[in-house]
């Protein structure tokens, strides 16, 4: 215990736990690989490569180094969760470098932590003359993402079934608190492995019976249950013309909205959790009241052409936004400016925390929502004690302090995305438009402002920048920004 | 093995973090949200918040699949009305802790059995018992015997004008075959040592050996022993209580207690006892009740650095044995530092008695001692089990445990690196904290 003060981050454990995660993404490089040599198509060599080199280092960094003791902290746990995302991102983009359409190193960097953080922005314009294997990859750095890394090693490892796993699953999970659903963090994290398995596994059987083949059913399941939008068609799903498909999609875009916590608990036979459930209650409300308003503004606009562009388009255009997948189904541009505008604040508010999609999460304005209005009675009733209750259970009013700085932190970093991108000579509303869809994990393709048909336009700075947003609005911004603060550094 | 807690109080919540440490799953139930926060975000534990007497709490802590129930609230009560439900809902061990002596009698043990209670807890109790054998053995910090003393763990600090102060593992176990150290505490941590670490000056060895030769250990390592007669107990607590009603004539007891109320009550409770009424911190009301004759002083008020800090002076008065009831773990380290003779804590006894049940889970015979960052237990070597494969030194022991003897047929020995360990066996393990799970797979 002694020899752990006199350092605040244990380097070397870290090391050699990341070594170990790259070990894991080396294996699922091998899945590409095997669909290129199945295809016959030359990228299995890049993905070979990409594989050796990710496991190779890993390999050497698990076994030569040996970290005095195994003891992990807080800071450990921060600094981990978010260097392994960035170093996935790093190793990720090799296949992108070197594949039969290589691209530069910004737009492979942004393409992987696109991937892996669900946002599914993507910079490459000709996707359909992508080797299978690039396409397979995009979905599955998806699917790793999703539920998350560090979720998964702790499921896998055994290693990290202590305390010290405690702080990295409290880095990664998003919410405002993190319930556990069973007592150890291991099984915990295996039991939502398994439902978001079951969940894929069952999505990939549907959208094979329908029109698409089995690996279009894959990736577009690996896309939609992690609510990321990477599809493997340049026009999204407009091109399957396929009804089935989009229903297929949104309620599987809705679950992955949905805590996967809960849907555990559903599925164990527990009905009153779901019952007590009153975030999920607000996510169907919230989808069906923009459903309203779509309709209404559609016919407004008279851009009813069939049945579809009042039941499902608007459906599907709605689950996938609000669950920040970003897949498109028809031409919402069409639809009106207040179409638009309702889209903004879906993104900003993302679905259940616990689950796959980003924004801001409906629990968090939920907490803040339920507030204000116990303030406003308190104006009429200046001595009534009140309680803000979430889901059965009282919490505490301390968390008020912390949404608050969550919301304001959040749209901080989409003013000063935007202003960065300005800078850089991107038009005003594009600026803004990137960082908000970027920060907020949607990854809705900036060609909805009109200003280029994918995110490969933006300069390279601008790219990078809007990789760390990414990033940033996927740990939920305290675990990144924590690390730029000079107390994690100090110790007092 | 998943075990529910009921209370997050002091022990509830030391025993939720050993026992998760342990690798065993945990869910700790409390009224009190505030508790449990802090726990849930930084323990690998599940919490619950929930009364521990109420039907739906139980049973959202799945209480019916548990293997272990331990009820720790601050009411006896509760926790025999708790652990009753539990029973019934369908755990397997029950596990209440108590405050009166009433339950554990003989005479109302398969009552309090049929009431679903499988077994006891009591702190104050096992403090009494620790206390009277600190104050048999003066000389020694621990003192741990297995089977009528055919095996003995003492515990020693070794005065720089020991024997063998600065001598080398090696060779102390050459010229000495009848004792094995187990382990060594040095400036605050446990270590299991090799044959190349030395024997320095303020180490607390802690070696085990047979009847037969625990004396030769008076020489070896410069104590003498004392005979202990005249007590003088600071604070009339609970503990207190306890440790004169089961000392016997041996000892003759004085309390202090600065409550004049708790003074009229404790000539009821312990008959034997002089009562005196003052604050035993002022030098001149211990000069007065003769604190220069007495043989042993023991503090048990609430406030642990009272205690300790009585206990010093109390040793510059020349009282030959000291014992401080100290309830910060952390501040246990400091205080043996502080050269104070036994410490009390209420929170290690209770997790000692949960370690017996972790490890043994039928015998009532074993025993275990939890110290603050190892646990010493006695377990016995089931036939077909790992450890009765090879002589000790093929077995490749990791570094965190190290076994010190053995008792079989009725017959203590101790143990190096060519014995075989058979069958039956009784071993006495000492372990740091985190390995007890390692352990006992290598038993059973």
């Amino acid at each position: 215990m002694k020899r752990n003060e006199k350092h605040l981050v244990n380097f070397a454990q870290l090391l050699r736990i990341i070594g170990l995660l790259m070990m894991f993404e080396a294996m699922f490089m091998v899945f590409p690989m095997l669909t290129c040599l199945y295809y016959g198509e030359s990228d299995w060599l890049p993905f070979a490569a990409s594989a050796a080199v990710t496991g190779g280092i890993g390999a050497l960094l698990m076994t030569r180094i040996r970290p005095r003791t195994g003891h992990m902290g807080k800071r450990d746990g921060f600094l981990l969760t978010a260097l392994v995302w960035i170093i996935f991102s790093m190793f990720g983009m090799l296949p992108f470098l070197t594949c039969s359409l290589p691209v530069s190193v910004s737009d492979a960097f942004f393409e992987a932590m696109s991937g892996f953080t669900t946002t599914g922005a993507s910079v490459l314009d000709n996707v359909t003359g992508m080797s299978h294997g690039i396409l397979l990859w995009r979905a599955l750095m998806q699917w790793i993402g999703g539920m998350g890394i560090i979720l998964f090693t702790l499921a896998v490892v055994p290693m990290l079934n202590h305390s010290g796993g405690m702080q990295m699953f409290n880095a990664e999970v998003t919410g405002i608190t993190h319930d556990k659903i069973r007592p150890r963090i291991s099984q915990t994290a295996k039991s939502l492995w398994m439902i978001y398995l079951l969940l894929t596994v069952i999505l990939i059987a549907l959208l094979w019976l329908g029109p698409m083949d089995l690996f279009d059913s894959v990736c577009h399941a690996f896309g939609a249950i992690s609510t990321g939008g990477f599809s493997t068609e340049s026009l999204n799903i407009v091109s399957y013309h396929s009804v089935y498909v989009k229903v297929v999609l949104t309620v599987f875009m809705f679950l992955g909205g949905v805590n996967f916590g809960l849907i555990f608990k559903t599925v164990s036979g527990n009905f009153t959790a779901l019952r007590r459930n009153d975030v999920l209650r607000s996510y169907v409300t919230a989808i069906f009241l923009f459903y309203i308003l779509f309709v209404i503004s559609i016919v407004c606009r008279g851009q009813v052409h069939s049945w579809q562009d009042v039941t499902i388009n608007p459906v599907f255009q709605i689950v996938s936004t609000i669950t920040s997948t970003g897949y498109s189904s028809a031409n919402y541009e069409n639809w009106g400016s207040f179409v638009l505008s309702l889209m903004f604040i879906m993104m900003f508010s993302g679905a259940c925390a616990g689950s796959t999609s980003g924004g801001a999460k409906i629990d968090r304005l939920l907490f803040l929502f339920k507030n204000c209005r116990n303030e406003v009675y308190r104006c009429i009733h200046p001595n009534s004690v009140l309680s803000v209750r979430i889901n059965g259970n009282i919490v505490n009013s301390d968390l008020v302090n912390k949404v608050i700085a969550f919301l304001c932190i959040y749209m901080l970093l989409v003013v000063a995305g935007g202003l960065v991108l300005s800078a850089l000579d991107v038009p005003l509303i594009d600026s803004f438009f990137s960082a908000f869809s970027c920060v907020s994990n949607t990854g809705l393709g900036a060609g909805i402002t009109g200003y280029g048909s994918s995110y490969e336009i933006l300069p390279d700075a601008g790219k990078w920048v809007l990789s760390l947003l990414m990033l940033i609005g996927r740990l939920e911004i305290f675990t990144v920004l924590v690390l730029f603060t000079p107390a994690f550094w100090r110790k007092y | 093995m998943k075990i529910v807690i009921a209370g997050a109080g002091e022990v509830g919540s030391h025993l939720a973090k050993l026992l998760s440490n342990e690798n065993q799953d945990i869910i700790l139930i409390d009224e009190n949200a505030d508790k449990l926060t802090t726990l849930d975000a930084n323990y690998n534990i599940m919490t619950l918040v929930g009364c521990p007497t109420n039907f739906s709490s139980l049973r959202e802590a799945s209480v019916a699949s548990a293997d272990l129930f331990i009820a720790v609230t601050p009411y006896e009560t509760d926790n025999v009305v708790a652990c009753s439900m539990a029973k019934n809902l369908g755990a397997s061990t029950t596990v209440a802790r108590i405050a009166s002596y009433d339950y554990m009698d003989p005479a109302n043990r398969e009552m309090v059995r049929k009431m679903g209670v499988d077994r006891l807890i009591y702190p104050e109790y096992l403090a009494a018992i620790e206390i009277i054998t600190a104050l048999q053995h003066s000389w020694v910090r621990h003192w741990f015997e297995l089977h009528e003393g055919q095996i003995i763990l003492v515990g020693v600090r070794v005065p720089g004008s020991a024997q063998i102060a600065g001598m080398q593992l090696k060779d102390f176990a050459h010229t000495n075959h009848h004792f094995h150290v187990s382990a060594i505490k040095r400036n605050h941590e446990t270590i299991i040592p090799r044959g190349d670490d030395y024997i320095q000056d303020g180490d607390i060895l802690y070696i085990t050996t047979t009847r037969d030769h625990v004396h030769d250990l008076l020489d070896l390592t410069g104590k003498v022993s004392h005979r202990i007669r005249k007590v003088l107990i600071m604070g009339g607590s609970k503990i207190a209580v306890r440790l004169t009603n089961m000392a016997g004539d041996d000892f003759r007891f004085r309390i202090i207690d600065s409550d004049l109320k708790r003074c009229h009550e404790l000539p009821g409770k312990c008959p034997e006892c002089e009562i005196i009424h003052g604050d035993a911190r002022d030098p001149e009301l211990l000069a007065d009740v003769g604190l220069d004759d007495t043989d042993a002083f023991i503090a048990l008020t609430d406030s642990s650095e009272t205690n300790i800090l009585a206990c010093l002076t109390a040793k510059e008065h020349g009282v030959k044995k000291t014992i401080a009831e100290v309830e910060n773990i952390q501040f246990i380290s400091q205080a043996e530092g502080l050269n104070i003779g036994t410490i009390i804590n209420k929170k290690l006894l209770a997790s000692s008695s949960i370690f017996q049940m972790l490890l043994d889970s039928d015998s009532s015979t074993s025993k275990c001692l939890a110290l603050t960052d190892a646990e010493v237990a006695e377990l016995e070597a089931r036939p077909g089990s790992k450890i009765t494969k090879a002589p000790v030194k093929d077995l490749r022991l990791t570094r965190d445990m190290t076994l010190a003897g053995l008792i079989r047929d009725r017959q203590g020995m101790l143990i190096s690196g060519n014995t075989v360990i058979q069958p039956g066996d009784h071993v006495l393990v000492f372990c740091l904290s985190g390995a007890i799970h390692k352990v006992e797979r290598l038993f059973n």
